[in-house]
């Protein structure tokens, strides 16, 4: 047999089955299959969309919360043996927000002291947080800062330093020059 | 008209009538490929979806420069045939015969239905040559590209699988004859 008459008899059988395809069946799979893989690549999308957004959130109030003041930084008297003498920080209060606002106003320049050591001797410090925080002014003293007799009750802002353990560290003092 | 590298770029971006386009377009080609490669309409069915969901989901690997879309579809039916259609020796023709008009004596069904037991009966190299060159009018590029070979070994696979085809008609018909 020559092979013209091969390519004819392969001819016939392509003309034959020319019309042969897949069931409908397969397209009706294929394309449910290409819906729900749509629908899980936007809910991946809208996921990832979610991890970021509670991210910024988290590092967002991360940040707001080092500036809010706490109900008590004190750290044990153990540790720091100088709130025997005047612990002032243990006895911290939460600072309003309208009173914070009020003071942290655009014209008025904050000023703020050195660190003072709270701790010592006081453990390697890696990381922490640092919180604003409102006390008398008599917290001042602690650190050897002179206060007179008649202001020691006065509201003052200061920067509390917080270690990963959470022990308060060190601590600045704040004051507002108005410009 | 959209070509197919357009519409599957339009399909992975979420596009299903692109997506429905491209396989109305290809569906049949690959079905006839792996229906004439295995002779299982079962095996045919399954294949052709597989190729066009490794299409959404790896439809990446395509490489314009290495060959057509249609190529790339073809090459993946031939892999997903090759792991169901049990390797089947190859069956040497009976007997050679030299009248060339035997086939003729054969009704067109049972023509059809010899040439279809003769190309399925190929060993596989020489039956994915012929099925995409003369029963797909495949370009020689296009199968070389499916096939993962060179032109030249399309070529001489094709020229080697048409000779041992025309044995075993030839054989069937005498037999038939007979």
């Amino acid at each position: 047999m020559s092979e013209d008459r091969v390519l004819q008899a392969l001819k016939a059988l392509a003309e034959n089955d020319r019309g042969k395809e897949a069931p409908l069946a397969v397209e009706t799979r294929l394309l449910g299959g290409f819906r729900s893989r749509r629908s899980n690549h936007r809910w991946r999308w809208v996921g990832i969309a979610a991890i970021a957004a509670g991210v910024v959130l988290a590092v967002f109030m991360s940040t707001n919360r080092a500036t809010k003041p706490v109900v008590s930084m004190g750290p044990p008297a153990n540790q720091v043996p100088r709130q025997e003498q005047a612990p002032v920080v243990a006895v911290a209060t939460l600072a309003p927000h309208k009173a914070a606002r009020k003071m942290a106003r655009p014209q008025a320049r904050e000023v703020v002291t050195d660190f003072f050591p709270l701790m010592d001797p006081a453990p390697p410090f890696e990381r922490g947080q640092m919180l604003r925080v409102q006390l008398p002014a008599s917290a001042m003293r602690t650190v050897g800062l002179p206060v007179r007799e008649d202001h020691l009750a006065d509201p003052i802002q200061a920067d509390v330093l917080v270690g990963e353990e959470g022990m308060a560290r060190a601590i600045r003092f704040v004051r507002f020059d108005v410009q | 008209m959209r070509n197919d590298e357009e519409l599957l770029e339009a399909a992975r971006c979420g596009d299903e009538a692109a997506f429905t386009a491209l396989y109305q377009r290809r569906q049949g080609a690959v079905y006839r490929f792996a229906l004439h490669m295995s002779g299982d309409a079962a095996i045919s069915e399954d294949v052709t979806q597989e190729v066009f969901l490794a299409l959404l989901e790896g439809g990446g690997r395509f490489d314009p420069s290495r060959g057509t879309l249609l190529s790339f579809l073809y090459g993946v039916a031939r892999n997903l045939v090759l792991r169901r259609v049990d390797k089947k020796p190859f069956e040497e023709a009976d007997e050679i015969a030299t009248d060339e008009d035997v086939l003729e004596d054969l009704t067109r069904r049972e023509t059809i239905e010899a040439v279809r037991s003769a190309v399925l009966s190929l060993p596989m190299q020489y039956r994915e040559a012929v099925v995409l060159c003369d029963l797909e009018n495949a370009s020689y590029e296009d199968a070389a590209a499916a096939l993962d070979c060179p032109v030249g070994t399309v070529r001489s696979r094709l020229s080697r699988g048409r000779a041992m085809l025309a044995q075993k008609l030839t054989a069937k018909a005498v037999r038939s004859m007979s």
